[in-house]
């Protein structure tokens, strides 16, 4: 996965959001769950295939206190992660307006 | 922006989050059977009535909206709703998953292929009480033992995953060797869970027959001790004789070697559920659980769910039990076990004592030891957390 591309949600899978703002995704399909915190959950909201991971990134870094210029890797880590159990997919090329 | 694997509920003291994670629902106050110690029928508190499909339905668009995760599905007997299908098509459409709980004798190819094609079944539970139906069909009725055998292979070849559950009582004591083999090795069920016969609904009425000895608790925590070393977790218990082993070697562990108290120990902490599920019966009341189906905390149609969730005066009170010392109570004063102790199931504390906020004396160590009952060291072994005792 590069910089450039653009997640999208599963939209099948429901965001639980459970105390403190920290959530839980959950996959009612293959009923694969995993814990989230407060940041994750910012990201998950912007998972809707017009965001490229550069952009998620800097939107973190606009929108949270101290975040380390590591931040975009992470965020590309994370995602991959999410996408690797089935909870994000990627936009085809070309998608956006 | 952590990924691990959802956490189990936190421990006390818990935060209460937003909606229920899980639901138990009694979808039906019918069943084609009468067990002996059926825990739900018997109930003077309860009105044993149905609700229609569109009640269900609506119901089931505010647990979406709750983003409820799981569902399980009780009765009464599930499968005896025609409606069934339609049922679980609104759970599905819910994006939730279920598990139902059945007797297994209703279910036919039809039924299962039903339930396969929603491809959102943990599993379907199935009773099994005995080996064979000599000691099945003694407590749940002729026919019983060959219709839960049926359903459970139905559903095997319809790919979907079987649990059974077994109910520990006098007649049946003996033979759990040979429901384990029937069950992990013939049927190649992947796990049983088991619990006893215990002071619910129709028990009471029939304990005299039911009823186990102490020197039968003792038997059937020894024998499944054995059996959980030979067939490791596809045994498990979350009350019953092996739960009470296996908590009570570890109690009895920290006694001996004058341990510090356990996090969750000199209080009423035993039920966590209230902080992670709720339930609702077949009339749509709804009740902090099925062992507490008395406790009304409000109405399906009529009141928001997670309005009840979070502000019912009966399930904050629940909640705030965890914190009651047993010190309060005479009986666990000068207990040498109370500092591992966590009162037991509310549920069972209400059936037998009257009173909620108390420990039960169901699981209560001391009065089993009191009453002549031993406990296996061999139970800290397989109990996680726990040394091994002597
Ligand atoms: S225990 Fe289950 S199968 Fe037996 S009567 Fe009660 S609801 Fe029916
Ligand atoms: S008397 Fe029973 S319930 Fe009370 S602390 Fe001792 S073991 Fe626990």
């Amino acid at each position: 996965m590069k910089l450039g591309d653009r997640p999208l949600a599963n939209p099948d899978v429901v965001l639980r959001e459970e105390y403190d703002d920290w959530a839980v995704l959950f996959d009612p399909e293959t009923a694969n769950a995993v814990g989230i915190n407060p940041v994750g959950v910012f990201i998950w909201r912007l998972l809707d295939g017009r965001n490229s991971v550069e952009q998620i990134a800097a939107r973190v870094a606009d929108g949270f206190d101290e975040v380390p210029g590591s931040a975009p890797e992470e965020v590309r880590a994370f995602v991959e992660r999410l996408a690797a159990g089935g909870f994000v997919g990627f936009a085809a090329t070309g998608a956006t307006p | 922006m952590s990924d691990q694997p959802a956490s189990p509920v936190p421990s006390a003291p818990q935060p209460v989050m937003s909606t229920p994670r899980r639901l138990d629902i009694e979808i039906t106050a019918r069943c084609n059977l009468r067990c002996r110690y059926c825990y739900f029928f018997d109930n003077p508190a309860v009105p044993y009535r149905d609700l229609d499909t569109a009640t269900w339905l609506r119901f089931f668009d505010e647990l979406g909206a709750c983003q409820v995760m799981d569902v399980c599905i009780s009765g009464g007997e599930p499968f005896l709703r025609p409606d069934l299908p339609e049922l679980l098509a609104g759970i599905v459409r819910n994006r939730m998953r279920f598990n139902l709980v059945s007797n297994g004798a209703l279910i036919d190819d039809a039924k299962a292929a039903a339930v396969a094609a929603t491809r959102r079944c943990n599993y379907v539970q199935i009773s099994v009480d005995g080996s064979c139906a000599d000691t099945h069909d003694v407590c749940r009725g002729p026919g019983s033992f060959a219709g839960a055998l049926r359903g459970i292979r139905t559903l095997q070849r319809h790919g979907i995953p079987v649990a059974a559950r077994v109910t520990i009582h006098r007649h049946n004591v003996r033979d759990l060797p040979a429901v384990a083999r029937l069950l992990l090795d013939e049927l190649e069920v992947p796990a049983f869970s088991t619990n006893a016969a215990s002071e619910l609904g129709s028990f009471a009425r029939h304990a005299d027959q039911i009823a186990m000895t102490v020197a039968d608790r003792e038997l059937a925590m020894r024998s499944l001790v054995e059996l959980k070393e030979r067939y490791g977790g596809r045994i498990t218990a979350n009350a019953g004789p092996l739960a009470d082993a296996e908590y009570w070697a570890r109690m009895e562990t920290a006694r001996r070697q004058g341990a510090p108290a356990f996090s969750d120990g000199g209080r009423l902490s035993a039920c966590g559920c209230v902080f992670e599920k709720i339930a609702v019966r077949a009339d749509g009341a709804i009740v902090p659980c099925s062992m507490l189906a008395h406790l009304e905390l409000g109405r399906i149609g009529r009141d928001r769910l997670a309005e009840v969730w979070r502000s019912a005066p009966e399930l904050v009170r629940l909640r705030a039990r965890q914190a009651i010392p047993l010190q309060r109570f005479a009986g666990c004063r000068d207990c040498a076990y109370a500092p591992y102790c966590t009162g037991n199931c509310p549920g069972l504390a209400y059936s037998l004592t009257g009173e909620i906020d108390r420990p039960s004396p169901d699981a209560c160590l001391r009065l089993f030891l009191e009453a002549g009952g031993a406990i296996d060291g061999r139970a800290a072994r397989i109990s996680p957390g726990a040394e091994v005792a002597e």
